[in-house]
């Protein structure tokens, strides 16, 4: 990668708002990402994670607050900006008809300067795929065209919305390979998912996203010690096991019940799984699925919204 | 540059590859000329129907008549001269000859002076109408008119009798002549407003949003839309017009420039009513109805099916407001030197003026994302 060299922050948000209609999309956010950083904005669909990247594209004027991208400000010097950036968009489809090779061709063709056709396909793996119309493309494989057209111009930052929504997790976990390898280059990366797993593998800091809001913002591990530092043991919900039961265990910092999950938080597994196994036992019933793990981001979500984040 | 070329590139590329499109813009006209083309072209079966006037009454005349009679594919009916070109110019006979007075007396006084050894007073003739715009049909007139002839004219040469053809335009010529034209502004205003249609869809399916978000300018992405459409348009009307001109003998008279003048100005103002249509369609199916809406109304109340000054006074209002009309009229007056609905310049205003409100409302209207 070359390029320019920026001073300060990739990106650099203060203040953002955007509303349509009656919905507040994005209600005030303040965020900024390090050169050669993968950030991720992880929130449920309608967070507002996509109307922020749209903004940062240069793709939409916010109604307030500032965005600056590579020390430009992307509503108002968004041609000084484009040739700049990479961009995957939601939606991966292309041009039906026309095949990988003519795509990344076309897309070389708008940019002052640009990388060899057979180097993208060679780096997104789709050699195979060269002269395969975009209509005919698999699921995963669209989505490294796509990200082969963001990396046509080479370049600083990119973005990448939601790559890896409806991937199965052979082609997922590919994509994330093909991220990291971006950061490996040098290059800074914005991506947003609502698949937590994704953000705690890929992302260097994140931003949770909920009602165009940034609830928390932090490494996956802040996250997670800024509100459990305890570890959780869960199991399949028992019906004889009250919760104010569960609570008094020892150790035990706090209970939530999700589904038909349970999880009980504890600064102590020992003592609170001996504790546990013995109340069930008095009472003739066995945990099922018993299992101790550290909080997850789900964990964080769901302490954070009160409800789970699923797709 | 480069951009705009390769997006233009692209896009030739998508709509050759899209079959869908291709029949709209270029089967479908030609499926209506050859449709209509054999329709009016008549006769059909290979047969001639062919109308005998007899002049002269004369024996000599009656066996030429059951010379011509004798060959199976030949249908005669007799008439008077007037009532046949009248027939004919309807398009119930084929041709029409006429054996004129005198036919029988200089037949006799031939074929004495050949008997004597004297040189004959020259050879007598037969008046052949054809129609030279038909060529197919007037070929095979003029080879039953030599079979028969040459049989006669064995007897002695130089030859008794000739033909003199004497040719008319028929209701067939002035028909297709003016469908050719008529259906080259039809296929034009299709190129134009199905432009509606792939930019609704590419919009629907962010293609024009990603775009927007590379350098490429609004203006390279309008003008390669526009290269392509005008580039259909110019391919489609050297097709159309060489299969008139080939299967149809329609003849071109008027200047190719100005021809090309209109065509590209058609395709334009069909182009800003496509983007007008896009302007308001938010899915590519209510796009597809809403070109449904424009075009069907305009093909029938252009002039190309019904004539205008048949419709009911309503339509004939929406006739003279109807961009197609004009087009249509123009191309018939300048390749074909058909009867002007409106002077021409007043068809290019009419184009010029749905050009800049269309263009007017799009620029206004039109949504990239």
């Amino acid at each position: 990668m070359t390029g320019g060299t920026t001073v300060g922050p990739a990106i650099a948000v203060r203040g953002l708002t955007k509303r349509y209609g009656d919905v507040q999309a994005v209600a005030g956010i303040d965020f900024e990402v390090a050169p050669g950083e993968i950030f991720g904005l992880l929130g449920p669909n309608g967070a507002g994670k996509t109307t922020t990247v749209e903004i940062l594209e240069g793709l939409r004027a916010p109604d307030g607050g500032e965005a600056m991208v590579l020390g430009h400000d992307a509503a108002r010097d968004a041609d000084a900006l484009k040739p700049r950036i990479g961009v995957s968009l939601q939606t991966a489809s292309m041009y039906p008809k026309l095949t990988v090779t003519e795509l990344i061709d076309l897309f070389r063709s708008f940019y002052p300067r640009s990388r060899p056709t057979a180097d993208l396909i060679e780096a997104l793996g789709l050699g195979e795929r060269k002269d395969a119309r975009s209509a005919d493309l698999s699921g995963g494989q669209r989505q490294r065209l796509a990200v082969a057209l963001a990396l046509v111009n080479d370049p600083e930052l990119v973005f990448l919305d939601e790559p890896t929504t409806g991937l199965d997790p052979a082609a997922r976990r590919s994509l994330w390979d093909l991220v990291r390898g971006l950061k490996a280059d040098g290059r800074t990366v914005l991506l947003t998912t609502h698949y937590m797993e994704e953000a705690e593998v890929l992302c260097d800091r994140l931003a949770i996203m909920d009602h165009g809001r940034i609830l928390e913002m932090g490494t996956v591990d802040e996250l997670i010690a800024k509100r459990f530092q305890e570890r959780a043991v869960r199991f399949d919900r028992l019906a004889g096991l009250a919760p104010e039961e569960l609570a008094a265990l020892p150790a035990v910092t706090s209970v939530k019940e999700d589904g038909d999950e349970v999880l009980l938080f504890t600064r102590d597994v020992g003592p609170t799984i001996g504790a546990l196994l013995a109340l069930a036992d008095g009472r003739g019933l066995e945990p099922k699925g018993l299992a101790i793990r550290r909080a997850t981001l789900e964990d964080v979500f769901l302490d954070l919204t009160g409800r789970a984040l699923r797709d | 540059m480069t951009a705009l070329l390769a997006l233009t590139v692209a896009n030739i590329k998508s709509y050759v590859r899209d079959r869908a499109a291709l029949f709209w813009t270029l089967a479908f006209p030609l499926i209506f000329i050859f449709m209509f083309g054999f329709i009016f072209q008549g006769g059909g079966g290979g047969g001639l129907q062919i109308g005998w006037v007899d002049e002269d009454g004369s024996s000599a005349s009656t066996q030429l008549r059951a010379a011509f009679a004798a060959i199976e594919t030949n249908e005669l009916t007799d008439l008077p001269e007037d009532q046949a070109v009248e027939q004919m110019r309807d398009g119930d006979l084929d041709t029409v000859i006429v054996v004129p007075a005198g036919y029988g007396a200089a037949i006799e006084a031939s074929t004495a002076a050949i008997a004597s050894g004297a040189p004959p007073p020259g050879p007598t003739s037969v008046v052949v109408y054809t129609d030279p715009s038909r060529q197919s049909l007037t070929a095979a007139v003029f080879q039953s008119v030599g079979a028969v002839l040459g049989v006669v004219n064995l007897g002695g040469r130089p030859p008794l009798i000739v033909p003199e053809a004497a040719t008319i335009q028929t209701e067939n010529l002035n028909f297709i002549s003016y469908f050719v034209p008529s259906m080259l502004a039809l296929s034009v205003m299709q190129v134009g407003i199905f432009a509606a249609i792939p930019l609704v869809a590419d919009r629907e399916k962010l293609i024009l949003k990603r775009l927007a978000a590379t350098p490429l300018r609004r203006w390279q992405l309008v003008g390669s839309n526009v290269l392509m459409r005008l580039l259909i348009a110019l391919a489609q009307s050297i097709i159309i017009v060489a299969v008139g001109v080939a299967f149809f003998g329609v003849q071109i008279t008027g200047p190719w420039a100005l021809t090309v003048v209109f065509v590209v100005l058609g395709a334009v103002a069909f182009l800003a009513l496509g983007y007008v249509i896009a302007s308001f369609a938010k899915t590519e199916d209510a796009a597809n109805g809403m070109t449904s809406v424009v075009q069907f109304p305009m093909m029938f109340l252009s002039g190309t099916f019904f004539p205008i000054e048949q419709m009911p006074d309503v339509l004939q209002t929406v006739a003279r407001l109807i961009p197609l009309t004009y087009l249509a009229d123009a191309l018939r007056q300048v390749m074909v030197g058909g009867a002007a609905f409106a002077p021409l310049w007043v068809c290019a205003a009419v184009l010029l003026g749905w050009l800049v409100v269309c263009f007017g409302i799009a620029a206004v209207k039109f949504r990239w994302q």
